[in-house]
């Protein structure tokens, strides 16, 4: 028996080394491990075999087949590596075609850069107020301290639509809307659309604003520069300088327009900061007491800052557009770029 | 305003260097816009010594020089023969650089070398005309740069004025502020008026009329004046502050301005009429030809300088033809007043004259500098043209006008500015501005403006002097404390964010156009004789009405995109319509879009398809679905007011019934109009009505436990048959067990019968309690045929 079984076991092993397919050694292992194999013969045999001698022969029987198994196995994953890895060589793509997606839409630059001012101030906790476009003298300047017939006025050219109604030049005017109709502590922005009656390379007729304003009891100039600081860093970057110095505006004394460290030159002096290493940015100031007074605020019991800032100066800054125009021609070759 | 350098040296010492200066300036709140450099550019030119002359020995008009600057002698052709040895010269070394870019080199003349060259007035750029070579004072040693002895260089430093300072729109009132904040001693110009004439009421009499916008009226007579040119100096530095040299009086005039700050008019005294004035307001129907010879129409508004035949000028703001000075003027009448602010101002905006006068009036002229300011000029004029000028000034001032006194509180300072800048800092701030201010009881102080500073009246406008001059700098930052609280932004607000980002992500790309469009653009929609909003004053012909419809910016949009060929657009904009209203418009958000040409980007593995109606129904549903507006959202057809849209290719949109925007494929009229090669599809909703819509809630629904059975059916049905109304007659046969009827096959042509189409449709049953047996769908859906073929004459197929 032990003989027959070294035998069968040499040739088996003899027989899986010389396969040179998958299939060959499918074949080899059926012929031995099969239900009609030589070891399936051999087990058969075992019931004629003397009973003390069964169960060494069994085993002896096990050993070989486990054996075979094994060594069929082993070579049968040789033959699957082998295939699998001739399939992967073969197929391919070229990696560097375009891939296919559905090509995205993009919001304006200017929408997204007041996206992004609103996103700050909302974090501060700074509400959100819209007005009318077309507004009222009243809102957009004399409540704002502009009076009638003053030369303040020559500041922002006004396109009017009747005597006292006008494109709003500010949206300042909704600092009033909002002070009318609620009483303080308030911190507001007002996002929006404003016009002047000016046109050339640095002047658009329409562009947009952000006007914010905060008033509570005890709000100080210095914490003017601390949230417009905050906020310039935020949009700048931790590192961008800012600058605070004195200017004019009717509706806030004192008054500040707020500079910050060039950001196309970092501060050498460049064609865009005209060789003076800053930028004006926002204006800014502590609100007026008469502007308190046309809302009925006692200008006593609170103060508060209010500021405003251009948002196509900004997106042309943080995208580096060196012409105010193209962000209201509409070429989509230019508005796919954001 | 642009002033010079120089001009200021003569009212401060020693400033700052003008770089220096401009900084100081720029962060105490006077914007230096720009320092340029001027006067002639003049390099390589020194003062040198002649030591001798001699003929040219090969030129009989020119003279061989020898001249020293001290330390080489240089032998120098020249043509001009004023000199004589031991002038002062101005001479021109190799190298040297002249007005104009003439380079001077040493270079044979008429074979004899010439080292430089000896300059004239007119070569050094200082003169217009000049004869001979330019004669230095001896005082003035040799070998000195010119530009230095003579103070060529200057620079010319622009200044972005604020309005409400009034008082730096002068060289003196600029001089005024340097001082105050660098520190540099500001020192006055003394000058001496002779007065030699006559009393100056013999010559004229002045009257203001009762109520005329006009508090001082002041008037110097000179007599016997030449008019002629003024001196180079002068007109150039006119020139280089914008102003054109006229002649010796008017340009007197025009530089005590600038100088002072008070605007002065003089007037040919024999032309006035009746030798009497009189400062009244314009009566209806008069007029006046003003100096730049235009006729101006009055009205009772306007404030005037009149005779006995009427005005001779508009006060503040120019000056009239008939008393203007000429060339024959012998006498002047010369003004300086005071007139309200707001009254030149509407003159001037009334006549569209802006003046430098009217500039300074508007904002406000120091009423008690007004004698300097004549006596300064007089003194001037008589200079300039000779004369003498009459005894005494007619000076109409009813009641002087004071600064009133200002309470001032420490407390108040360290509240609004959150930094206490102490008493004695605030003190000194004040006093250099000319701000007297006594403390009346600890911390309050009563102060006392200068005359010249009319925008100081209240406490606020000390504070913002003492925080200016204290240094924006020097204020420390810090945050408010405040209650915390949810930021709030309205549901409209948060609706349009919404909108533009469900918009963007279905490939639509932003833009923004004027909410102003031209009459040809507004009248493209809507009825044929509607109302619009109209703006007064245009700066265009293509921005005169307010757009009560997006669509046709949209449709221009297009245009000039396809001009740059870029022939593929998806676009949409967001933004508020204006249709008239009460006294303001009412105004209405919408969203619209447009898409044309390609429905995807052409590439190697996308198909070449066009955009047709059904992509902007698509938009438009994605949409409102982003928004979580699908439910009630329903389609209906145009109406008649839809002029862009073709009436078979549109629909309208119903939000719960109500009509909220349109969408569809543009009328073939816009295509022609717009002379574009294929349709375009366009969609505009109203915001307003998705913001007053209930708001829809995610809300969970359970998935299904039990498989679904899905049977397709097609059929052949008159295409005039809407497919809303066949999907919508088989989904009301089982609410409950159909769970969803999908449309997968459109088909006509072919074997299909001309008016008919060919549709598959496959329907999903499924109950949410139990398995459905196969006799229960078999049984529904033999009778969706039945239904099918009943109602709507369907052939069914399958």
């Amino acid at each position: 028996m032990n003989e027959r079984l070294d035998n069968l076991l040499n040739r088996a092993l003899g027989e899986l080394a010389s396969s040179s397919t998958k299939e060959d050694a499918l074949k080899v292992k059926a012929a031995y491990l099969g239900r009609k194999g030589d070891l399936a013969i051999l087990l058969k045999e075992l019931g004629s075999l003397p009973p003390d001698q069964r169960k060494a022969a069994g085993e002896a029987i096990n050993r070989v087949k486990d054996r075979i198994e094994e060594e069929a196995g082993a070579l049968i994953s040789r033959f699957d590596d082998a295939e699998k890895a001739e399939r992967l060589s073969r197929e391919r793509v070229d990696i560097t075609l375009p891939g296919r997606s559905q090509r995205p839409g993009k919001a304006h630059p200017v929408t997204q850069v007041m996206d992004e001012i609103e996103a700050i101030f909302t974090g501060l906790g700074f509400d959100i107020a819209e007005g009318p476009e077309v507004e009222l003298d009243y809102y957009n300047f004399e409540a704002l301290n502009f009076p009638k017939d003053h030369p303040a006025r020559d500041m922002q050219d006004t396109f009017f639509i009747g005597p006292d109604v006008l494109l709003r030049t500010h949206t300042s005017a909704v600092q009033i809307r909002v002070m009318e109709s609620q009483a303080p502590p308030l911190k507001v922005i007002a996002p929006g659309t404003v016009y002047r009656r000016d046109s050339d390379i640095t002047h658009s007729p329409m562009f947009h604003q952000v006007e914010g304003f905060m008033v509570d009891k005890g709000v100080r100039f210095t914490d003017l520069k601390g949230i417009l600081t905050l906020f310039l860093h935020a949009l700048f970057g931790e590192k961008t300088p800012v600058r605070f110095r004195p200017s004019f505006f009717p509706f806030t004394e004192p008054s500040a327009e707020v500079d910050i460290g060039c950001v196309i030159c970092a501060g050498k002096g460049c064609r865009v900061c005209k060789g003076s290493g800053w930028l004006e940015i926002l204006g800014a100031g502590m609100i007026h007491p008469e502007v308190f007074k046309a809302v009925k605020y006692d200008p006593e019991a609170c103060t508060g800052f209010a500021f405003g800032l251009g948002v196509e100066r900004i997106a042309m800054l943080k995208f580096g557009i060196d012409d105010l125009r193209l962000l209201f021609e509409n070429d989509i070759r230019f508005l796919r770029q954001f | 305003m642009i002033f010079s350098y120089n001009w200021l040296k003569e009212y401060i010492e020693s400033p700052l260097a003008p770089k220096d200066l401009s900084d100081v300036l720029t962060m105490t709140g006077t914007e230096v816009e720009s320092v340029s450099s001027s006067g002639p550019s003049v390099s390589g030119v020194v003062t040198a010594t002649v030591l001798g002359c001699a003929s040219h020995p090969n030129a009989d008009r020119l003279q061989l020089c020898e001249v020293t600057d001290g330390r080489e002698t240089y032998s120098i052709v020249c043509g001009a023969r004023n000199m004589t040895p031991g002038d002062r010269v101005a001479l021109a070394l190799d190298g040297a650089e002249l007005p104009g870019g003439v380079r001077i080199k040493r270079s044979r003349i008429r074979g004899v070398e010439s080292q430089g060259m000896m300059c004239s007035e007119v070569e050094l750029g200082i003169k217009d005309t000049s004869e001979g070579i330019m004669i230095l004072p001896q005082d003035i040693p040799p070998g000195r740069d010119i530009n230095e002895v003579l103070g060529l260089k200057d620079f010319m430093m622009e200044v972005g004025v604020t309005p409400n300072r009034a008082d730096l729109l002068s060289v003196r009132g600029l001089s005024r502020e340097v001082s105050a904040v660098t520190g540099a001693p500001f020192r006055d110009k003394d000058f001496t008026l002779v007065e030699e004439g006559e009393p100056v009421d013999d010559y004229i009499s002045v009257s203001i009329e009762s109520g005329a916008p006009c508090r001082r009226y002041a008037a110097r007579v000179i007599e016997g004046v030449t008019i002629g040119p003024s001196p180079d100096g002068l007109k150039k530095r006119l020139e280089a502050h914008g102003i054109r040299s006229v002649n010796n009086v008017v340009d007197a005039t025009n530089y005590v301005m600038l100088e002072i700050g008070s605007p002065l008019h003089a007037f040919d005294l024999d032309r006035i009429g009746g030798r009497a004035i009189d400062v009244r307001l314009a009566g209806d129907g008069e007029s006046i030809i003003t100096i730049d010879s235009r006729e101006m129409r009055l009205d009772p508004s306007m404030l005037v300088i009149a005779d006995d035949r009427g005005p001779v000028a508009l006060a503040g703001v120019m000056g009239g033809k008939s008393t203007e000075v000429t060339d024959a003027t012998r006498n002047i009448l010369l003004e300086a007043a005071w007139f309200l602010p707001s009254s030149v101002r509407r003159t001037s905006r009334k006549t569209n004259l802006s003046t430098d006068s009217s500039y300074r009036f508007e904002r406000g002229v120091d009423i008690n500098g007004l004698s300097r300011a004549l006596d300064l000029c007089a003194v001037m004029i008589k200079r300039l043209a000779g004369g003498c000028v009459a005894k005494g000034t007619i000076d109409l001032y009813p009641e002087e006008i004071a600064q009133k006194p200002i309470g001032l509180r420490m407390e108040r300072v360290r509240a609004l500015l959150g930094v206490d800048p102490g008493k004695a800092d605030a003190l000194d701030i004040l006093k250099r501005l000319g701000v007297q201010a006594e403390e009346t009881h600890d911390g309050v102080f009563k102060a006392v403006a200068p005359s010249w500073r009319v925008d100081i009246n209240e406490e606020i406008d000390l504070i913002e002097e003492i925080s200016r001059l204290y240094g924006y700098d020097n204020i420390p930052v810090t945050l408010p404390a405040s209650a915390l609280r949810q930021a709030f932004a309205s549901r409209a607000f948060n609706i349009k964010r919404k909108v533009k980002q469900v918009i963007t992500s279905i490939g639509f790309i932003e833009v923004i156009n004027y909410s102003f469009v031209s009459g040809n653009l507004f009248s493209m929609t809507g009825a044929a004789t509607k109302e619009g909003v109209g703006i007064l004053n245009p700066l265009t012909g293509e921005q005169t009405v307010m757009r009560d419809s997006l669509l046709p910016s949209l449709l221009d949009n297009l245009r000039r995109n396809l001009l740059k060929k870029n022939e593929d657009l998806r676009i949409f904009e967001l933004a508020p319509i204006f249709t008239p209203k009460g006294k303001l418009p009412d105004e209405r958000w919408k969203v619209a879009g447009l898409i044309y040409g390609l429905r995807w980007e052409y590439k190697w593995n996308y198909a070449k398809e066009w955009a047709d109606f059904f992509d902007v129904k698509g938009a438009v549903e994605r949409l409102f679905d982003g928004l979580g507006m699908y439910l009630p959202l329903e389609v209906a057809g145009v109406d008649a007011s839809d002029r862009l849209f073709h009436p078979g290719k549109s629909a309208a949109l119903l939000l719960n019934g109500r009509r909220c925007g349109v969408f569809g494929e543009a009328h073939p009229d816009v295509v022609q109009a717009f002379d574009l090669k294929r349709p375009v599809y366009l969609f505009e909703a109203d915001i307003d009505s998705i913001v007053e819509a209930p708001a829809m809630k995610a809300r969970y629904l359970p998935l299904p436990r039990f498989p679904e059975s899905a049977r397709d059916i097609a059929f052949i049905v008159d295409d005039r048959v809407p497919y809303g109304e066949i999907i919508k007659s088989i989904e009301d046969l089982d609410t409950k067990l159909i769970e969803k009827v999908e449309l997968f096959d459109v088909y006509c042509g072919g074997n299909i019968p001309s008016g008919m189409r060919s549709m598959a449709i496959r329907i999903v049953y499924r109950s949410a309690e139990r398995t459905l047996t196969y006799e229960e769908v078999e049984s529904m859906h033999s009778g969706v045929a039945k239904r099918l073929a009943e109602r709507f004459g369907a052939e069914i197929r399958v």
